[in-house]
């Protein structure tokens, strides 16, 4: 709490900036640059096409998935304990693949079944919605929910792997639209959707408004419940795309995937800080930041080394990442 | 029902003397000095949630199962939530220094991980439970100094150590491959912490109920405990007020990582074994049994009697559910349901249990404002 004597007169000096150098707002960027270059010269493999396609795959599940978040916590604050988080897109996206390998596997068709995925995705959505609507903190409800999503999860699927097989999860898995792979093309609709819903919209404008400060919001007329709510259920929506889009990928649902990929899903979310120019949560910043894991992961894999690492390197990264948010000064007076 | 009948009769009394203009000065007094026989329903309903749905899920299993109420069987659920309860106990330590942990389970994973291949390579009981309880203090001391130092939320600093602890584990069994003990040839001092029993009750219950007395005197007796308190509600007063906030803070997460560790040597001892990632199980389950324990409280404050309610209802309720026959996929559901009603139950009935108070409130209220206008 030392740099509390310092705030106040960097705030009197230059009164629109946080403490944040500006230099900063470049520095994931450069980052970002200066780990692929170091993946393109080590590993002759990284830049061909085939594997920057793969990677691309590999992001948008996450990218999508984030974006989500991002709302949510766009929405409800980023502050951690008490603002706006989902701890259940894990677990709702794994129980949207289950739902549709499942129900596409008794001979549903593929469009139903991904319908019926996307429903019991909303639906949890939903209770999230409602339950922070009621006053529960966002950390609790969906801590509750992840429980209740994953056990759902097991009991549908029964602790195994359920194939997903049909033409129309094929073509999700290796069909190209615009010569794009579709999960790619599924997150950048998604990404122009959301984002341009968050930015260009009145609804997008006040549910900023609402994350940075409620009490202003309810004071100017808005009503900051509501557009939790909603944040909540396009979380869980864009979870259960991002599910559909992993279990297609997979060809199979498998259960247990959805605790693993929880934590990528929260690390790209947060990460989007460090490439938004006022260091705040950002879908431009998720989707830079699920392509830049992606990438990670990805090259540590060339590169040979061992999977365990990449964890390591991940968990730094969000320190990293949070050193950065520290620098930017906020939280020094609470 | 006692305190239906409780809260129909009193709402009357309980207001008169606040809605009387004239009286205006004498009630708030009275009611900060907290008098043991004012009752107002939308603080008491609240904080009797958690220990019905207790009671409640005790009367419905054992109408559902006979094995379900005997000695024996709640013997042995108490002695299966112990080490939920260590874990538990220690992230109670650490919401009331205003925080949260998730790296919890790493700290009790490493634990579990030292003393088991402490034990493998032939150290003493002493030794093993040494080792143990410094890995675990290790992670106790990284979040501490993330936190601290570099002033990081602690919800992600946690979640950061998560990661990285769950890469150390890989790292150290040779990716993720479990310890399996020879029983032959554990040590009968490091079998007994998970496996044996003082005058009929598991060492691994003796052990929770003493880390709970202990800790519970420590928050709610001690100076310690008050500044920590007040630490956790009002960061920026108490340091004004010359606390040693940061201190504070670094000795609730010791605590914390240090307890989840005693829980991680604990159940390497009752397994014979280590098993990787088992203490991420633990996570969740702590920091629900601690917001379900924080409705006790009227300001919603985490305490160890509390948390010990909640780890009760997570640990009756697996143990309900597997004595009927649901399998374990159902559990996550039950849990999950669980804290949903319990949390939900406390905000509407704090909420709705006005309604009933104010509306004769509100009438004595507008009958002296329309006789005087």
């Amino acid at each position: 709490m030392s740099t509390t004597t310092a705030v106040p007169e960097a705030r009197i000096l230059k009164p629109l900036r946080r403490g944040a150098p500006r230099w900063l707002a470049w520095a994931g960027y450069g980052a970002v640059v200066l780990v692929v270059l170091i993946f393109a010269v080590s590993s002759s493999a990284f830049l061909t096409p085939g594997n920057i396609s793969a990677t691309l795959n590999q992001a948008a599940v996450f990218a999508v998935a984030g974006f989500g978040l991002a709302v949510v916590i766009i929405t409800g604050g980023d502050d951690v304990v008490n603002g706006g988080i989902d701890l259940s897109v894990g677990a709702v996206a794994g129980l949207a693949g289950t739902v549709a390998a499942v129900a596409a596997g008794t001979g549903m068709q593929p469009p139903s079944a991904i319908a019926l995925a996307l429903l019991m995705s909303v639906a949890a959505g939903i209770i999230n919605g409602s339950a922070v609507a009621i006053g529960l903190r966002p950390l609790l409800a969906t801590l509750a929910m992840m429980g209740i999503a994953g056990s759902l999860n097991l009991v549908i699927s029964g602790n195994v792997k359920v194939p997903l097989t049909g033409t129309t999860f094929e073509w999700l898995r290796d069909g190209r639209v615009a010569g794009l792979p579709v999960a790619v093309a599924v997150m950048l609709l998604a990404f122009a959707v959301v984002g341009l819903a968050m930015t260009r919209t009145t609804w997008g404008i006040r549910s900023y408004a609402v994350g940075q400060n409620p009490t202003a919001a309810r004071v100017a007329g808005l009503n900051p419940v509501r557009y939790v709510f909603v944040s909540y259920i396009i979380s869980a929506a864009l979870a259960g795309v991002a599910g559909i889009l992993l279990a297609s990928r997979l060809s199979s649902a498998v259960p247990g995937l959805g605790d693993q990929i929880l934590l990528d899903i929260v690390l790209v979310a947060f990460m989007s800080v460090v490439f938004s120019r006022r260091l705040v949560v950002s879908l431009g910043g998720t989707l830079v930041a699920a392509l830049f894991v992606a990438a990670l992961t990805n090259g540590f894999t060339l590169l040979g080394v061992a999977s365990q690492w990449v964890g390591a390197a991940k968990g730094v990264l969000i320190l990293v990442v949070l050193a950065v948010v520290a620098v930017r000064g906020r939280g020094t007076a609470r | 029902m006692t305190t239906d009948t409780q809260h129909t009769t009193n709402p009357r009394d309980d207001n008169s003397p606040d809605t009387s203009p004239g009286s205006r000065t004498t009630p708030p007094t009275s009611r900060i000095s907290g008098e043991p026989r004012r009752f107002r329903a939308d603080v008491v309903l609240p904080r009797l949630i958690a220990p019905v749905v207790l009671a409640g899920i005790l009367l419905a299993f054992s109408a559902l199962s006979p094995v379900f109420f005997s000695s024996d069987n709640l013997l042995g659920v108490l002695n299966q939530a112990a080490i939920l309860a260590l874990v538990a106990i220690g992230m109670t330590v650490v919401v009331r220094a205003g925080g949260i942990d998730l790296s919890i389970g790493v700290a009790l994973d490493l634990a579990a991980l030292a003393a088991a291949a402490a034990i493998a390579g032939g150290y003493r009981p002493w030794v093993a439970l040494t080792i143990g309880l410094a890995f675990g203090l290790t992670v106790g001391l990284v979040n501490a100094a993330l936190i601290v130092l570099l002033r990081i939320p602690s919800f992600m600093a946690t979640l950061s150590v998560w990661f990285i602890g769950t890469s150390v584990q890989q790292l150290l069994t040779g990716g993720g491959a479990p310890i399996y003990l020879q029983k032959s040839q554990v040590p009968d001092g490091f079998a007994l912490w998970g496996n044996g029993a003082v005058l009929g009750i598991p060492i691994p219950l003796v052990f929770a109920v003493l880390v709970a007395a202990v800790v519970y005197l420590g928050l709610d007796r001690t100076r310690w405990g008050r500044e920590l308190t007040a630490t956790g509600e009002q960061r920026t007063a108490s340091r004004i007020s010359g606390k040693r906030v940061s201190w504070l803070a670094v000795s609730a997460y010791l605590l914390g990582a240090a307890l989840a560790a005693l829980g991680g040597v604990v159940l390497a001892s009752r397994t014979y074994a280590f098993i990787p990632a088992s203490g991420q199980l633990y996570v969740m389950d702590a920091i629900g049994a601690v917001f379900i324990g924080a409705t006790l409280s009227r300001f919603g404050r985490a305490s160890v009697p509390g948390t010990l309610v909640g780890v009760l209802i997570f640990a009756l309720l697996a143990n309900g559910m597997n004595l009927i026959g649901l399998s374990f996929f159902w559990q996550g559901l039950a849990r999950g349901v669980a804290l949903l009603v319990v949390l939900l139950l406390a905000i509407l009935l704090t909420r709705t249990t006005r309604v009933p108070v104010i509306p004769p409130a509100l009438r004595r209220l507008l009958a002296p404002s329309t006789a005087r206008s």
